[in-house]
């Protein structure tokens, strides 16, 4: 076969999946573009197209840049708190001995279950009247939820608890992947444990870093369900993330066009997100490439 | 992909669909009607028996389809069915604010042949009557009720408070009484149950929310009305944890003896006289207090529609359907049965109901009084941002002047837009 008949079969093949993907991911997403275009409000009966009106609506609105806020607070900070707490957990999966397996199970939990359903359980906690936390901090804790500031935060903390060991294992298998002559080779040299970590272990562990940072903010800046379940937003919209005022102004207001607007903003958000994090995997890759 | 992203793509997926369904929806039989409604209780046997004597009397089949019990969730699904074309359903529940809303958008058939306004008037309470009459047009039939109730501990509070400031004295008495007790319970998470507590506190400062067919938020007895709700929170006369109580909390926090006072809906009241309750035989019920005297209590409660597009020989079937179920036959097993409010007067009479539902009974001088939230078609649409507007408020975000004046931008602007 010459490589050009070759080069055609070759895009042959990829002709289903292309067709696939684009029915099911392209398609939505023109759709929902089209949408935003539009001043749509099914229940009034009304449909005309208003070009940009909706983004400039939505550039005029308090709400809008508060929910943008928020969400980009609540993935930048619980991110970051998941990476920090995930590495001393990935390194004592490593290095623990016996009975590995059990704790890599246990470690699990929280990311099994259901995200509504653990966020149903902090929403208990964090009663007012009967929670946990209410009864270990009286006063203090009395209404975590009622507090602007400590509402988002109280939503942080669901999504690090749950999130976590997810990041954990995600670096566990980044440091599996390194051999360990590297290490051996350099404590015969005379490196501490320290200079090991720093060396070796870090630098060779970038890549598995940046794959969880580029899971998790996408993840998280298409926050829902944690915040839903505990404070539907309120008190007073400050702890609504962009995905939640998506769905209540197409859903609950009915403005078909205004909802599709935020929805392609929050998609534009997520894929600026996931090139920087791409193109940070990729300059490492290209750095370590022989000359 | 976003959730709504998701739910587009899905709702885009459904269209294409419909056409194809359509004609499968065509071939059911006339004598079939779907009625969808939400689940009344832990035992489905009376209600059950209900539908089986309809369909004894008509030959009609009737398949019953269950609605989420949440009002903004099942709303959701019927505006999208309804919104798509869809005649999967004949007969629906609706929530008292949503009638006005949907019989604009022409999704529910005219029952005024069937059910003349006047009659409407005359044989249900006023406040449900008010939603369902459109102009000169019948689009509902009320089928149960709920209005909003000052529940007070007996043991603590000697006379139920007509004022305001006597309810903020009677708390003090009762805190001086049992020490650590919080106030005031009610509902003021961010969602439907803050507007209600909302608008009753607006009709107590003797306010209006409708001026015509605008929603008049920013005047000021509106203003008053949201400072005071405030105030409870800030003078401690209710729990900071307020903000974030929807009526489960409240009721939680009242039945473990938390709580002086609550405002809530009459399906807290068995609740609190069950055996195992704290507070049983310790409870109380009034109207509302007013700035001047008692305020009328928010009205809830679900009314049946037909959908316009179910064919005319099954409209008819639907049309009977509605009448059995909402005759004061069926109302007295609802009270009795499931605890629900009769939407006719003449059931709160029925020696059946006042044998064995009693507190019921007893309610009719409170229902007879209950108004509806705003009755225009706009309401719906400007919920979510008046509710993100009060929220802010009662926790002390926002000034309630400064909150009052965004909703009402947000409610011109969507309400000018369907101009």
């Amino acid at each position: 076969m010459t490589a050009r008949s070759e080069r055609r079969l070759g895009a042959a093949l990829v002709v289903p999946a292309g067709a696939v993907l684009a029915l099911v991911a392209l398609g939505p997403l023109l759709a929902t573009a089209w949408l935003s275009l539009r001043h749509r409000v099914p229940v009034l009966g009304e449909d005309r197209f208003v070009g940009l009106g909706n983004y400039r609506g939505l550039a005029a609105d308090a709400r809008f840049w508060g929910a943008l806020a928020n969400t980009a607070y609540f993935t930048g900070l619980s991110v970051a708190l998941e990476l920090l707490l995930a590495l001393p957990l990935a390194l004592a999966l490593h290095h623990a001995g016996r009975g590995r397996g059990a704790l890599r199970a246990a470690v699990l939990v929280p990311w099994i279950l259901p995200t509504v359903v653990a966020a149903k359980l902090w929403a208990l906690l964090l009663q007012p009247d009967l929670g946990l936390v209410a009864r270990l901090w009286p006063g203090g804790a009395a209404a975590v939820l009622a507090r602007p500031m400590l509402a988002l935060h109280a939503a942080i903390l669901v999504d690090v608890w749950k999130t976590t060991p997810f990041v954990a294992l995600l670096l566990l298998a980044g440091l599996q992947a390194i051999p360990e002559d590297l290490a051996r080779a350099a404590r015969v040299d005379g490196a501490s444990g320290g200079r090991v970590f720093r060396s070796i272990t870090l630098p060779l562990l970038r890549p598995a870093i940046l794959l969880a940072l580029l899971f998790r903010s996408l993840d998280a800046f298409r926050v829902f369900d944690v915040v839903f379940v505990l404070t539907e937003g309120g008190p007073g919209h400050t702890t609504e993330p962009l995905s939640l005022y998506a769905y209540k102004t197409l859903l609950r207001a009915g403005s078909f066009g205004r909802g599709a607007a935020i929805s392609l903003v929050t998609f534009l958000c997520v894929v600026a997100i996931g090139l920087a994090w791409l193109s940070a995997l990729g300059e490492r890759r290209h750095a370590e490439a022989p000359p | 992909m976003t959730p709504s992203l998701r739910a587009l793509s899905l709702l885009a997926l459904a269209a294409a669909f419909g056409a194809g369904c359509r004609t499968r929806e065509d071939t059911r039989a006339a004598s079939r009607l779907i009625l969808r409604y939400q689940p009344l209780g832990p035992d489905p046997a009376p209600f059950r028996e209900l539908v089986a004597s309809f369909e004894r009397e008509t030959g009609m089949e009737v398949e019953l389809q269950a609605l989420p019990n949440g009002a903004d969730l099942a709303h959701q699904l019927l505006v999208t069915s309804l919104g798509a074309g869809g005649e999967d359903m004949d007969v629906f529940v609706l929530d008292v604010v949503w009638v006005a809303e949907l019989a604009r958008a022409g999704w529910l058939a005219d029952l005024s042949d069937a059910f003349p306004p006047a009659r409407v008037r005359e044989e249900f309470l006023a406040g449900p009557a008010a939603a369902v009459v459109q102009g000169d047009r019948t689009f509902a039939v009320p089928w149960y009720v709920d209005v909003g109730l000052l529940y007070y501990r007996t043991d603590l509070v000697p006379e139920p408070p007509r004022t305001y400031a006597a309810l903020a004295a009677a708390i003090r008495a009762a805190q001086a009484e049992a020490p650590g007790i919080a106030g005031y319970v009610w509902q003021g998470r961010q969602y439907e149950g803050l507007s209600c507590n909302f608008f009753e506190a607006l009709w107590g400062h003797g306010g209006e929310a409708l001026e015509g067919d605008r929603l008049r938020l920013d005047t000021p007895a509106a203003r008053a009305a949201l400072g005071w709700l405030r105030e409870l929170v800030a003078d401690g006369l209710s729990p900071r944890s307020v903000v974030t109580a929807a009526e489960e909390d409240a009721r939680r926090a009242f039945q473990e003896g938390r709580a002086a006072f609550m405002r809530n809906w009459p399906y807290a009241w068995p609740l609190l006289q069950d055996p195992a309750s704290p507070v049983r035989g310790k409870v109380g019920v009034a109207p509302l207090p007013g700035e001047t005297g008692p305020a009328p209590g928010a009205l809830g409660g679900w009314q049946l529609a037909i959908s316009s597009r179910a064919p005319p020989a099954r409209r008819a079937a639907a049309a009977r359907l509605v009448a059995h179920l909402t005759s004061a036959g069926a109302n007295a097993v609802l009270a009795i049965h499931y605890g629900r409010n009769p939407a006719r007067r003449a059931a709160y009479d029925d020696p059946r109901v006042r044998a064995e539902a009693p507190f019921i009974a007893g309610l009719l001088p409170l229902v007879e009084r209950a108004r509806p939230r705003p009755v225009t078609p706009y309401y719906m649409l400007a919920a979510d941002s008046l509710q993100g507007e009060l929220s802010a408020a009662v926790s002390g975000l926002r000034l309630p002047a400064e909150a009052l004046g965004r909703a009402q931008a947000q409610a011109d602007a969507i309400a000018g837009v369907a101009r």
